[in-house]
């Protein structure tokens, strides 16, 4: 079956299996490995994508389910420099092994797209599908608190 | 959560490529032609296989091979294991535990793959399982292998023994004395015994196992996500009796280890895959089967100590047993280093202490994050904490009181300690507020976790390459694992260059090209590697100084190295032009090597002297509901000394992360078994720590002690974190509600059931 996306800017118009999920798709379609495969039963948002700025997980959503809608993945995020949840991550000691990375990064942009203010228990309860393995998520924390204040002060 | 630190406000190159999605990960790797492979595994924890029938399997469309236990056992060494080798290629004649790998499938997809492996029939004969140790050392148990392991075993020192096989089903034992312990309790004021167990742990990194193998002019060549290349191009070469240089790994970053991608699991049976299939196979597992392939040693600790009437500790002994599961894995590491650090960090006049790795037919136990340091320092810091409160003592000026001195040895023979463990308990109870008021219900518990570092009589070597545009390529076998290796590695090349750390690469890793060295275990990257790394950078600054010398027509003392130029007085002189003139061509490249060697010395009780010490100074604040019989840990404060941080943030990062680890252990995770079946195998049910389960407070902090082995006084702390939390919070309980909690995890279930038995 055919379905189209709008992944990172460009219109895609794929031949995709019924049974084909998303990250698949992005994976082995387009080459879009920054979308992570971890348990693949949607426990650990490894494969967390945007879809209409939503955050959805990429192993257990049909592609056919999004048919139209726009993507966002790791990949397209940075534009001229990186973005300041990208930079806020980087720099605060967020990222370890970084196979979590770009889901809990783009699960933060959707958080802070409809709270740019968010307070800590804010921040804890959103997180709670985003499983990392490595960090202790202190500083994961602190970086979604730093990007809030830099995105706000950008505003 | 404190602010930032200094020098983190421009990304480094290895977190760069994780926000940005460049990095590249075993499953993200596509090599041409390559077909899929699929694992049929064992239903039964012990069956006897009588025949595979896989006709039905070969004919189904995509089918390329099915390889079975027949294939593995015809090659010339069909086992592996860490010193003691005993686990198959595929299960051969009995399978093992539930989740044993029994016939492996190579199809065009995963799909075709797995649909053939539901195809395969295996008749089996069920045999009796062995699930815990009990079992396994009743009189009268069906033994699990017919022959001894094989291997080389390991040599300890004086006041250590190891032997293999010293009792049906015991895979190995290891002994360790000094003093006399009997002597020693009978002159004793007190004597306490107490026993502690500790649960089967999944390792739960969030990359899967994936390896893709492929052979091609007579050699063999790997991709696999590990920890240790050198350690598996050495296995596939045995198993396959090949030369080593017909053996070559690629390494790329890791996504998480924690030791579970330590020693061989599933690279001989991927390389037999592609050789029987003649084409590259590519074997992915699922987060399941990752759980299915090795766990953290479940055990149980029974400690009789001594304590003289003025409070200070006299003897240990110490009776570990350790559920090794089906295969050795890493299990005879694990049992020496467990009995070997019981002690704690505390002076014993004398030690008596024995730890049995027992066969199961349950997931094979391996290496995680301290090797067995986190089941002994859970038992040791629990008892310690129940001694001194049985003696009315403070929790805090007990552990003072016994504590090591810095610079005193650990054990006659041993290193001394190289931290000022003092020091760190008041950091610790300080962050903690160890003496404000608690509210009702409310209780504080510390812990001094400890193991050993940098591992035993370890070795690595290193190359620095420096071009003529003063660039630098690092190349060593440390694994980016997520410890932040990657950077610290190149920061300590850059700053024995005398160059800028952005000017500094680390080169990926493949064993025809990197210098080898014993692989990413026992926190001993940036302190064995970084050794042999700052060797190599002065032997490269060293051939630069002498070039530019002989170049100018002085000598190199004459000369100061100042970005890439050399300046003679007040004259300076660019290296890049003065190079290119003398050299032409494409340029030079100045290569350095370097290499380390903790030498093997008999008179200490493991061998080879400890390198350095890890403790890990633990606080918990916890409230215990006593009608749910939940534990919340409030605050949770955690500290190690990484001699000097090279990267301040890493070392905090690992702090907590492993700190994390143990709190998500204490609290619930377990892997369970029903029966012969372990029910929650899987990401939904095995449950982990998530971000809404943190303590309102939790801190991470490191010390810089400035004592330890590496480059610039620093020494290794990834392991530290975990090491003290369990018993920290188990103490923590005890102070709240006067229960003591002796097994992990502290679930609501064995709180009310103590609070029961308490009245």
């Amino acid at each position: 079956m055919q379905i189209t996306l709008t992944v990172n800017g460009l219109a895609r118009t794929l031949e995709i299996a019924p049974q084909a999920v998303l990250a698949d798709v992005l994976r082995d379609g387009l080459g879009l490995t920054g979308c992570k495969i971890g348990c693949d039963q949607a426990v650990c948002g490894a494969c967390t994508v945007l879809a209409n700025g939503l955050p959805l997980t990429g192993c257990s959503t049909f592609a056919f389910a999004v048919n139209g809608a726009t993507i966002t993945t790791i990949e397209g995020l940075a534009e001229e420099s990186l973005h300041p949840v990208q930079q806020a991550f980087a720099t605060h000691g967020a990222v370890q092994c970084g196979y979590c990375s770009a889901g809990m990064i783009l699960s933060t942009v959707a958080l802070l797209a409809r709270n740019p203010d968010p307070d800590e228990p804010t921040i804890r309860a959103w997180l709670g599908g985003n499983l990392c393995r490595c960090t202790g998520y202190a500083r994961i924390i602190e970086a979604v608190q730093a990007a809030a204040a830099a995105m706000r002060v950008a505003a | 959560m404190d602010g930032m630190h200094p020098g983190t406000t421009l990304p480094s190159r290895d977190a760069w490529e994780k926000v940005t999605g460049e990095a590249v990960y075993m499953p993200d790797l596509v090599i041409p032609g390559m077909l899929h492979g699929k694992l049929l595994r064992s239903p039964h924890a012990h069956a006897r296989i009588r025949g595979i029938d896989t006709a039905a399997a070969l004919a189904m469309p995509g089918v390329a091979c099915v390889v079975t236990g027949s294939d593995a056992a015809a090659l010339p060494a069909p086992v592996y294991g860490v010193v003691l080798w005993d686990q198959p290629l595929l299960a051969t004649d009995r399978a093992r535990y539930v989740g044993d790998p029994v016939a492996a499938v190579v199809a065009v997809d995963e799909a075709t793959a797995f649909r053939a492996a539901q195809a395969i029939r295996v008749d089996y004969e069920p045999l009796p399982p062995l699930m815990d140790v009990d079992a396994a050392m009743a009189p009268g148990a069906p033994v699990l292998f017919d022959e001894p392991a094989a291997g080389p075993g390991l040599s300890v020192g004086v006041g250590s023994r190891f032997l293999r096989d010293p009792a049906p089903n015991v895979l190995c034992e290891y002994g360790f004395t000094y003093g006399d312990a009997e002597a020693e309790f009978a002159a004793s004021a007190h004597v306490f015994t107490d026993s502690f167990a500790f649960s089967k742990l999944a390792h739960g990194f969030l990359e899967p196992l994936v390896n893709i193998a492929r052979w091609q002019a007579g050699r063999v060549e790997l991709w696999s996500n590990n920890q240790d290349p050198f350690v598996l191009r050495g296995d596939v070469a045995r198993v396959f009796g090949l030369p080593l240089h017909a053996v070559r790994f690629h390494t790329p970053l890791v996504g998480g280890g924690f030791g579970g991608k330590s020693y061989c699991k599933v690279e001989p049976l991927v390389a037999l895959m592609a050789r029987k299939a003649r084409a590259p196979v590519r074997l992915a597992m699922s987060f399941d089967e990752s759980i299915l392939t090795t766990t953290k040693h479940p055990c149980t600790i029974t400690l009789t100590s001594g304590v003289d009437a003025k409070g200070r500790l006299t003897a240990r002994r110490a009776d570990i047993l350790l559920e090794a599961g089906a295969y050795s894995d890493a299990s005879a590491m694990v049992a020496v280093k467990s009995g070997f650090r019981i002690g704690g960090p505390y002076r014993w006049r004398a030690m008596d202490s024995l730890a049995r790795a027992v066969r199961t037919t349950t997931v094979p136990g391996g290496s995680f994050r301290g090797f067995g340091g986190t089941q002994s320092s859970w038992a040791s810091e629990s008892q310690i904490d129940m001694m001194a409160r049985r003696l009315g003592a403070c929790p805090v000026a007990f552990r003072k009181l016994n504590a090591l001195d810095p610079g005193e040895p650990f054990a006659p023979g041993d290193s001394g300690m190289d931290s000022d463990l003092a020091a760190g308990l008041d950091a610790v109870t300080t962050r903690l507020g160890w003496t404000a008021p608690l509210d009702a219900g409310r209780g504080r518990g510390i812990a001094i976790g400890l193991k050993d570092g940098g591992g035993t009589g370890n070795h690595a070597q290193a190359i620095v390459r420096v071009t003529h545009g003063g660039e630098a390529i690092v190349s060593a076998a440390v694994v980016e694992i997520g410890q932040g290796a990657r950077t610290a590695i190149c920061r300590l090349a850059a700053e024995t260059l005398g160059i800028d750390e952005s000017k500094v690469r680390y080169a990926p890793i493949d064993t025809d090209h990197t210098a080898p060295d014993n692989g990413t275990h026992v926190s001993c990257g940036t302190t064995v590697t970084g050794l042999a790394i700052v060797e190599a950078a002065a032997e490269a600054r060293r051939q630069v100084m002498d070039f530019a010398a002989g170049a100018l027509g002085c000598t190199p003392e004459a000369l100061v190295l100042e970005g890439w130029s050399v300046r003679r007085g007040n004259e300076a002189h660019p290296l890049e032009p003065m190079i290119r003139r003398h050299y032409g061509g494409m340029g030079w490249e100045f290569i350095g090597r370097g290499a380390f060697k903790d030498p093997y010395i008999a008179s200490a009780p493991l061998n080879a002297k400890n390198m350095f010490w890890i403790p890990c100074w633990s606080g918990a604040e916890v409230d215990v509901d006593r009608e749910t019989g939940k534990v919340t840990v409030l605050r949770l404060v955690v500290g190690a000394d990484a001699g000097r941080a090279v990267d301040h943030v890493a070392c905090i990062g690992q702090i907590e992360g492993a700190a994390a680890q143990a709190l998500s252990q204490a609290l619930f995770e377990e892997l369970r078994y029903e029966g012969e079946v372990p029910v929650n195998a899987a990401p939904l049910d095995y449950r982990m720590l998530q971000t809404p389960d943190l303590p309102a407070v939790f801190e991470g902090f490191v010390m810089e002690h400035g004592t330890g082995p590496g480059p610039g006084a620093l020494k290794g702390i990834g392991e530290a974190g975990m090491l003290g939390i369990a018993a920290a919070i188990a103490n923590a309980i005890e102070d709240a509600a006067g229960i003591r909690l002796t097994s992990l995890p502290f679930s609501p279930e064995k709180v009310l059931a103590a609070l029961d038995a308490k009245g």
